[in-house]
């Protein structure tokens, strides 16, 4: 027995003791169920081992490998395998949110839901000592859970219900059937010593199941490791604990428990299977039948050298599995008959599992670059990761070259020898040599590019970093960063003037402004010669500031915009005042006029860019929530602003609906959210990407009409989820299509306003705009928690406080639903997958997860941060008063929002009243209900958030 | 500590407030007055064109607590408001909090080299940077900044030093990571902030009653200077390491620190210490408000009773610069050690004696006081000593040397 606690353990052990002696600050670290086994699996300890060997939870892990857990995993925009996936493995696995040094060698993630789990992590209380003294067990960190901790994990996920189709979990029962009672009498035998390795020195040894999973876990192996633990071999030790076992064996003679018999052993353990040269301090009876009962033992094959050459495998010992090996335990067993081939079926594990059936492959072409020769046109699609060449003259695609994730916008060097792609996903640049049409090179850049354009040498390129409110300054010879500019917030998309002096840069999200006030947005100004901001012009009571164009003249330049009314009740969208859209007229000198493109009946919803012709004529802007595009006739425009009195320019214009009729000459249909738009040099021709259609549209700008599609050859085949991005897209559901559900949450994400929804008078119970990210198992929906699903959240509720027509039918719903649910969740910019914490990060863990104040009183439960925020959404979905009430909102208690990438989604709380993490802490907790927070010192709370901001 | 702090800060206020005094400009000529030329000596340049600038020409307050120059603009932090000079047009143009700057007092100034952004140290406010016209404010509220009295500002790659009374911040502009340095991560016995500079690779903080710490940015690993005569403000063996813990500024040059203090002045080479004092140099009062290094040998002293200059330092030759309370007249002293070479009279030089600050603007330099700002033009700047003709003092200037503690040394005589 002795030789199967490792030697880490002995060390841990020792390592802890000490440490209680010494009474030293101890850090509390997952040692493994098998160490726990060591006294908890006797008959008088109610065999408590075996039964967690046996449930559910020690093959949570294993069940990640089921196609069911991808399907999830898809569903719930989580971009990686399940069980890679902290999302996942945060209800799945033990310790998924721990760093590796806080797991000892015996502790193996692969266990699954093991008993840290529940009772935390047990280094400091697994000595006999300490457990035998409940108190001081707990005092050492021993966790006694009651139900309700269970919810953590096991609330209604709407992603699991949506693949398992399964009713909820039946909480008492569950509490019944994982019940582990000591058993206070009966036998305390233990298993007969492991034969001994040294009396067969030089026979290979047996080395566990743990070291063969280290490469037969993944995909790439068919996920052997998590076949083998959901099949019937890996609790055949357990099983001898069951009543049946016990029966069995009493009538074989057997006179100890069967647990400490040879004769069960034998073929319920490899070990005991065939001794071979004994094991190795990794192998552990416990496992049951494991690998090497099958193929042999494995201390002289494991090399991955001796692995990957079947000859020198075999020659090592290597077993090929035979009907002999399986019937030397199945034959007769029990009196059970054995079918081998339908055993052989049952637990088959080959290399390559079966191939899924491939999802459409869309291409979601988003923007687009001419090459400087006007010949070909390169453009971004984030959907493929790719950006197709086509050519010009022929309309046709030509290459279609890979990029990073999530391609989105794309620009060339002057000379055209090379082209520039943002990589929003990948917080990255691609290099493209144009004319070997190949990527060269990545550009690590800020997170979440988009926007890309050079200066007019070509020896600077800005990248703006849309999620870090900055712009990269690339140094195109070198391909390094040199310096990044601070912009607004949201920066989107660039344009160089005609004299090549300034750059405007457009910000998606207003500035932060005082609570309760309109919008401010910003268009920054980059001096292209010092590679400095020169200024910054104010948009006022605009948001979303997308497209950018400079006039030839170099007088101003046009903005896409929208006019967000969110200071007043969402129900005055009947007169057509909650969204408007429309244009910004960004002069040279900073002034700026607003001008509408909605008219009365048919608004222009998401303007999302805007081009104009080469003689400064006509500007053509996108409408991707209508799919169409606007011309604009820009003398008729310039001649109106002319005409008007300051007054009319600063408050007339900018909200007047029938003004766009005088100077918009004609509307031109596109297919499905049409978003960039380009007109090549000589001004007969502009290109509009459609993003849900896959296609460009081709329009003749003598003719002002559509003349040609030009197929990007994206799939055919309209998912339930790719008709909700349709459907998210399009304003065909608002009253006079005023808005679609992009215009508040463009791709996705906020617009960072706080909305006045519902008609219980101007300014009352406003609520901060949340992203869609990663929500789908975060229910209920509503800072006030009252829509308990999506489909409740965006079905009638939609209708009666935002879009004012008939609601969403049931086929639409699902679909919309079932694409929100896909929005996938950047990857983590302040801890990449896999990355140890930072010293202060780790230093703001133990803040999270403290239980007592500086001052040493104990801070109670309910009003610690990792009891409402714990992994692995870090919410519990429970409404709570954290004392953030104002007067002007009805409910004092709100929905606990989860806390996955939320650096990147200020403001904060309900009504978006604190701009920053801190704030939320240092102006509106002024009586810790939301934790306990006062006493910390400054750089405590600095650690707090540096942690935070891992989640 | 917070309560020290408070009264410290109204003490130097009031101090501040007593010193000021109406009127800068003596409409004299601006001919040097000077004795004909004796024979050459090597001595150091003199600054001899000397503009104030005050309310009456734009700036928003008299009390200068901070200068940058950046290229053809110059930044002034006052009491109640940002300046900002267009060197090309001869403009001023200010911001107060009206105008959007988030808080009055502006004491630090820096700025971003490569990105162009100012980045301000407001005293009481935290910290702002101010780019394209549009100021961005981080306090103790709303960021991680550890204390909203801020001393001085420093930028450090993409980092932002600020030193302030409770501590030091560095700002990583890209991450947004704030760490703070008191003492509990840092030797720093108290944590009162006063300076903070940054040049090849390090930081150094001059902090009061803790000596200067310097921070290696590669290493991220601090190193003390503490004073070996402890916080006797007597100075017990020369030269045997700072000379005083209460420190006010620091500037690091050429691989050489410069350290000013309320009790001497004090140079660092790496390996020899040397501690200036008025009774022994040109210094016109041991109480440094900050210090600007040149060179490995030349740095200018902002006190309270003019602004020093150790011009050459391996011949301990001085320039001091005041004005005349009574006549509001400038005047330059060269000195060694305390004996004087020459004193040149000129219609104007500092606006106030009580100096707060000094920048250099390629040969010119800028002076902040509690009564304007000066603008010195260094046409035909040199470094160190050069043979010149020297002007000695009229035997009044004389007299006035030897009452501001000066030794007058008597013209050598000509030759044959």
């Amino acid at each position: 027995m002795k030789c199967i606690i490792s030697i880490s353990f002995s060390i841990t052990f020792c390592i802890s003791v000490s440490l209680a002696h010494e009474g030293a600050d101890k850090h509390h670290v997952y040692v493994g169920a098998r160490v726990c086994a060591t006294c908890h699996q006797t008959e008088n300890m109610g065999h408590q081992f075996s039964k967690w060997l046996a449930s559910k939870h020690a093959g949570a892990y294993a069940v990640l490998a089921n196609p069911e857990a991808r399907k999830i995993a898809d569903l719930s925009g989580i971009p990686r395998e399940p069980q890679e996936a902290p999302m996942c493995l945060g209800c799945h696995a033990t310790g998924a949110h721990a760093e590796d040094w806080e797991k000892d060698s015996t502790f193996h993630v692969e266990d699954g839901v093991q008993c840290e789990k529940c009772h935390g992590p047990g280094s400091e209380y697994m000595d006999a000592a300490v457990m035998t003294d409940r108190d001081a067990a707990v005092k050492a960190g021993l966790m006694i859970p009651k139900m309700p901790d269970c919810l953590g994990c096991h609330q209604v996920k709407g992603s699991h219900v949506a693949v398992h189709k399964l009713p909820m979990l039946d909480m008492e029962k569950a509490w019944r059937d994982i019940a582990h009672p000591t058993a206070g009498s009966g036998s305390h035998e233990t298993m007969p010593p492991i034969p001994d390795s040294a009396a067969k020195s030089g026979k290979p040894q047996y080395v566990g199941v743990y070291v063969c999973s280290a490469c037969h876990r993944g995909p790439e192996f068919g996920y052997q490791f998590s076949k083998w633990r959901m099949s019937r071999h890996a609790v055949a030790y357990a099983a001898l604990t069951t009543p049946e076992a016990y029966e069995i064996a009493k009538k074989q003679g057997v006179k100890t428990s069967p647990q400490a018999s040879e004769a069960c052993l034998k073929c319920h353990t490899t070990v005991f299977t065939n001794p071979a040269g004994g094991a190795l301090d990794s192998y552990s009876p416990y496992e049951g039948v494991g690998c090497e009962a099958c193929h042999g033992a494995g201390s002289n094959y494991i090399p991955q050298a001796i692995m990957t050459d079947p000859r020198a495998a075999e020659a090592s010992g290597l077993r090929q599995v035979t009907r002999q090996t399986c019937l030397q335990c199945h034959e007769n067993a029990h009196g059970k008959t054995f079918d081998f081939d339908k055993a052989l079926a049952t637990i088959s594990h080959p290399t390559t599992p079966a191939k899924a059936a491939e999802a459409p492959l869309y291409k979601t072409p988003l923007n687009m670059a001419l090459s400087p020769n006007a010949e070909e046109l390169y453009v971004a699609c984030e959907a493929s990761h790719t950006v197709i060449v086509v050519d010009v003259r022929n309309r046709r695609i030509i290459a279609e070259i890979q990029a990073g994730h999530h391609p989105t916008d794309v620009t060339f060097s002057p000379d055209g020898a090379t082209a520039y792609v943002s990589n929003r996903l990948d917080d990255s640049v691609s290099v493209i040599d144009v004319p070997s049409r190949k990527v060269v090179q990545t550009i690590p850049v800020g997170d979440e590019p988009h926007g890309v354009l050079t200066d007019a040498s070509g020896r600077r390129l800005y990248v703006l970093n849309t999620s870090a409110d900055s712009i990269s300054v690339i140094d195109t010879t070198t391909l390094k960063e040199i310096k990044r500019l601070s912009a607004s917030r949201s920066p989107w998309s660039l344009s160089r003037s005609p004299d090549n002096s300034l750059i405007y840069v457009t910000n998606n999200l207003s500035r932060f402004v005082e609570f309760r006030t309109p919008s401010m947005s910003e268009i920054t100004v980059i001096d292209a010669e010092r590679t400095a901001v020169d200024s910054r012009f104010v948009v006022r009571a605009a948001n979303l500031l997308q497209g950018v164009d400079w006039h030839p003249s170099g007088d101003f330049a046009l903005v896409t915009l929208n006019r967000t009314k969110n200071l007043v009740p969402m129900t005055r969208l009947l007169q057509g005042w909650t969204i408007t859209n429309g244009l910004a007229i960004v002069w040279r000198d900073g002034r700026v006029d607003q001008v509408l493109l909605d008219e009365p009946n048919m608004c222009f919803p998401d303007p999302a860019d805007v081009a104009i012709t080469p003689d400064g004529r006509l500007a053509l802007v996108t409408s991707s929530g209508s799919d169409r595009v606007a011309v604009v006739d820009i003398p008729k425009l310039l001649s109106i602003l002319q005409a008007a009195s300051e007054e009319e320019r600063l408050n007339v214009l900018p909200n007047h609906l029938g003004k766009p009729t005088e100077f918009v000459i004609t509307h031109i249909p596109t297919k499905n959210s049409p978003r960039g738009v380009l007109i090549t040099p000589d001004g007969k021709t502009a290109f509009v990407a459609n993003a849900l259609d896959d296609s460009l549209t081709v329009i003749d700008l003598n003719a002002l009409e559509a003349i040609a599609t030009i197929d990007l050859e994206g799939s055919k085949t309209i998912t339930n989820v790719r008709y909700g991005e349709l459907l998210f897209h399009s304003g065909d559901d608002t009253y006079n299509r005023q808005f679609s559900c992009h215009s508040c949450h463009p791709d996705g994400h906020i617009d960072g306003l706080t909305y006045d929804i519902q008609p219980d008078g101007i300014g009352f119970s406003p609520v901060d705009n949340r992203t869609l990210r990663g929500i789908l198992d975060t229910a209920p929906f509503k800072w006030e928690g009252t829509n308990p699903s999506l489909q409740r959240q965006c079905g009638p509720r939609l209708a009666v406080f935002f879009s004012r027509i008939q609601p969403f039918t049931p086929e639409e719903l699902a679909a919309l639903d079932n694409y929100i649910c896909t929005i996938p969740r950047p990857p983590n910019r302040y801890r990449p997958l896999g990355a140890e914490l930072t010293e202060a990060q780790r230093r703001g863990k133990k803040m999270f997860e403290r239980t007592t104040a500086n001052d040493g009183r104990i801070i109670e439960k309910g009003n610690r941060c990792v009891t409402c925020h714990f992994p692995p959404l870090y919410t519990d979905r429970l409404r709570h008063n954290i004392g953030t009430k104002l007067w002007l909102d009805e409910e004092s208690e709100f929905d606990t929002p989860h806390l996955n990438n939320i650096y990147d989604s200020a403001p904060y709380l309900h009504n978006g009243i604190a701009q920053t993490l801190e704030e939320i802490w240092t102006r509106y907790n002024p009586d810790d209900q939301h934790g306990v927070t006062n006493d910390m010192t400054k750089d405590q709370l600095n650690d707090l958030i540096e942690y935070i901001k891992t989640l | 500590m917070k309560h020290l702090t408070s009264n410290v800060i109204i003490l130097i206020l009031l101090s501040l407030s007593s010193f000021c005094r109406a009127g800068d400009s003596t409409g004299a000529s601006p001919a040097l007055l000077s004795v004909p030329a004796p024979a050459a000596q090597k001595l150091p340049y003199v600054y001899t064109e000397w503009r104030h600038f005050t309310t009456e020409d734009g700036l928003p307050n008299d009390h200068i607590f901070a200068v940058k120059a950046d290229s053809q603009r110059v930044w002034v932090g006052t009491e109640n408001g940002l300046a900002c000079i267009d060197k090309t047009t001869g403009k001023i143009r200010s911001w107060q909090e009206k105008d959007g700057l988030p808080w009055r007092v502006v004491s630090a100034l820096d700025v971003n080299a490569k990105t162009g952004e100012l980045w301000l140290g407001l005293f009481g406010g935290g910290l702002a940077r101010f780019t394209g016209g549009r100021f961005d404010h981080w306090h103790q509220l709303n960021s991680g900044l550890v204390n909203d009295v801020v001393y001085g500002v420093a930028i450090e790659n993409d980092n932002v030093w600020a030193a302030t009374t409770a501590g030091a911040s560095r700002y990583n502009t890209v991450t947004g990571e704030w760490t703070i340095y008191t003492e509990k991560n840092a030797p720093m016995e108290e944590i009162w902030n006063y300076g903070v500079s940054y040049n090849d690779g390090k930081v150094y903080l001059g902090i009061w009653g803790s000596g200067v710490l310097e921070f290696d940015v590669a290493t991220e690993s601090w190193k003390d200077y503490l004073d070996p005569d402890g916080e006797m403000e007597i100075d017990l063996y020369r030269d045997d390491g700072i000379v005083h813990v209460i420190t006010t500024g620091v500037s690091f040059v050429e691989d050489v620190l410069w350290v000013s203090s309320y009790f001497g002045m004090c140079r660092y080479d790496g390996r020899h210490w040397r501690g200036f004092y008025a009774h022994e140099t040109g210094l016109p009062s041991d109480f440094g408000n900050a210090v600007k290094a040149r060179s490995a040998t030349e740095a200018w002293f902002a006190t309270d009773k003019g602004i020093s200059v150790l011009a050459d330092f391996s011949s301990d030759t001085w320039v001091t610069y005041t004005m005349d309370p009574n006549t509001h007249r400038g005047k330059a002293v060269v000195s060694q050690g305390k004996k004087v070479l020459e004193i040149v009279d000129m219609p104007r030089a500092i606006p106030h004696n009580y100096a707060l600050w000094t920048e250099f603007d390629g040969n010119d330099v800028w002076v902040g006081t509690s009564k304007g700002l000066a603008n010195a033009a260094g046409i035909g700047y040199y470094k160190g000593l050069k043979s010149r003709a020297r002007h000695a003092a009229t035997g009044r200037e004389a007299k006035a040397a030897k009452s501001d503690g000066h030794e007058t040394q008597e013209p050598p005589k000509r030759s044959g």
